[in-house]
């Protein structure tokens, strides 16, 4: 009932908003087909990365997606966290454990054994627009728990301006979500392999840049 | 639809339009077959943009007045937010920009209605002062004076000049009954063909550059070769409009200058922001303000010079 829901709502509501009214343009939005089970991985500037990511996926995929949020913020109230669970099939995470709590990695981990996709930001926060802070190390353990899921990487661009921190004005401007192809993790050590996966997102930003032809 | 027909001269003239397309596409088509090269798959590309770019100006021109402007209203909303995406706002412009959306479906709905007063007044006087009050509102004072600036001449450039199209819908003009949609493609025609010439008579004779530091590639040669050819144009699609010869003729020579006027205008405002193109919404082509750079200016001259010439 719940991803009939959705298939509606992001096939007729969401997509025509986001291509139409805000000015999202979707890049290689082919990658979702290349892979049953991923992690999406994305930089992260506003709450509509999610949107977004979700919007772009295929209909049957999104079913099995699930986005990764953080409880202190968005479980707040039950009411938000049903919300969050309706339109991103959420797993919130606590971003800071305490004692005898099950830690966050490993209730992802599970959900990566259940047959789950991710999408994830490893930043952990927003900040400020247009800004590429820290990744947190969660990614990389999970990408060495798992060493047969591939990781997408996911470079969002002007979504900061469109609704920023702090902001609930969503304005209309031009920005783009750009999908790397699924790749396997190729190194082993955490740090490498965290490494390796901000490369991937490096990469499509440059990618981004160029395509945007600068004299 | 009672009553509602479509002038035969419109159906002839888009025949030509979409013949000419379709030779065009098929031509294009089968040299990339036997050969395919990288400027063979630009030149498809952009030639399929040109068609659904057709496909709506022929809406523009052929439907019932409320269709036109609301495309020409939604394209408008687009390059405006283009030229809102590339500007370098500050964040704390963004509640001004967004009141500035809002300004789009109010002008063309005044346009619509042929409100000619409010019309006028709107943009320069209503939405320049609250926009910059709102400015002034969010408290930051950091280079407010370019925030100031810059969301006015946004929304002039876009729904201020765009909407003048819609104004030619409702031209009541005695003894002349091809109507808003006749104006309007003679207006589109000649500005898209104005840019065509210029290029062909820069590429042919061009020798002395006309504004190196803006547009390097724009010469003396092209742009006066331009504006006389669009000037002959002028003359052979008189039929569409309810000019006279002398007046046909000055028509297409405003259209000739303006229509450089704008494109220059444009390019300057790219350079600036070490942009080639606005954005890469149309496949070939850039950004939506990079296809409507002469038309802005062209489409208020046009106007005016229709009412000097046939005072209704």
């Amino acid at each position: 009932m719940k991803h009939l829901f959705q298939h509606f709502f992001y096939t007729f509501f969401v997509r025509p908003w986001l291509r139409f009214i805000i000015g999202v343009r979707f890049e290689n939005i082919e990658a979702f087909q290349k892979a049953d089970q991923f992690i999406a991985v994305a930089n992260h500037n506003s709450h509509f990365d999610t949107v977004s990511i979700m919007a772009a996926l295929p209909n049957h995929k999104r079913a099995k997606t699930r986005a990764v949020a953080a409880a202190d913020y968005f479980g707040k109230s039950n009411f938000t966290g049903l919300l969050m669970s309706l339109f991103f099939n959420s797993i919130l995470i606590k971003r800071k454990r305490e004692q005898g709590e099950v830690s966050a990695i490993d209730i992802l981990d599970e959900h990566l054994k259940k047959g789950d996709s991710l999408i994830l930001f490893p930043e952990g926060s927003r900040g400020r627009p247009g800004v590429i802070s820290d990744f947190k190390k969660g990614i990389a353990i999970l990408l060495q728990r798992n060493p047969n899921i591939p990781f997408i990487p996911v470079y969002l661009d002007g979504f900061g301006r469109v609704l920023p921190k702090d902001s609930f004005l969503i304005l209309p401007l031009v920005c783009k979500v750009r999908f790397g192809n699924p790749a396997i993790a190729q190194r082993h050590d955490t740090d490498a392999l965290l490494e390796e996966v901000k490369e991937a997102i490096f990469s499509l930003k440059n990618e981004d840049e160029r395509d945007r032809n600068h004299f | 639809m009672n009553g509602y027909t479509i002038p035969t001269p419109l159906l002839w003239v888009f025949a030509g339009i979409f013949g000419f397309l379709a030779i065009t596409t098929l031509i294009f088509q089968v040299l990339s077959w036997k050969k395919p090269t990288p400027l063979l798959q630009e030149m498809l590309l952009r030639t399929r943009s040109w068609w659904f770019m057709a496909a709506g100006i022929a809406l523009v021109v052929m439907a019932p007045p409320i269709v036109g402007t609301i495309i020409i209203g939604y394209v408008c909303f687009v390059a405006l937010r283009e030229m809102f995406s590339i500007s370098g706002f500050r964040e704390a412009d963004r509640p001004a920009m967004f009141f500035a959306y809002f300004a789009i479906p109010v002008q063309f709905y005044l346009a619509y209605q042929q409100n000619l007063e409010v019309f006028y007044y709107f943009i320069p006087l209503v939405m320049s002062l609250s926009m910059a009050f709102i400015l002034v509102l969010t408290g930051s004072t950091e280079s407010i004076g370019r925030s100031m600036a810059l969301t006015i001449t946004m929304l002039l450039l876009t729904a201020y000049l765009l909407s003048h199209i819609v104004l030619l819908y409702n031209m009541d003009i005695p003894g002349y009954h091809i109507g808003g949609g006749g104006l309007i493609i003679f207006l589109v025609a000649l500005t898209g063909f104005n840019d065509v010439f210029q290029f062909f008579w820069g590429k042919l004779l061009g020798k002395h550059k006309i504004l190196p530091t803006v547009s390097p590639n724009k010469t003396w040669e092209g742009f006066i070769g331009g504006i006389f050819s669009t000037a002959g144009l002028a003359l052979g699609l008189r039929f569409l409009t309810p000019f006279s010869i002398e007046a046909s003729a000055i028509v297409g020579l405003a259209i000739g200058i303006m229509g450089f006027g704008g494109d220059v205008m444009i390019s300057a405002i790219k350079r600036d922001l070490r942009l080639k193109d606005t954005d890469d919404l149309i496949p070939g082509h850039g950004g939506a303000m990079d296809r409507l750079d002469s038309i802005l200016v062209t489409a208020p001259v046009f106007y005016h010079l229709l009412t000097f010439f046939i005072p209704s």
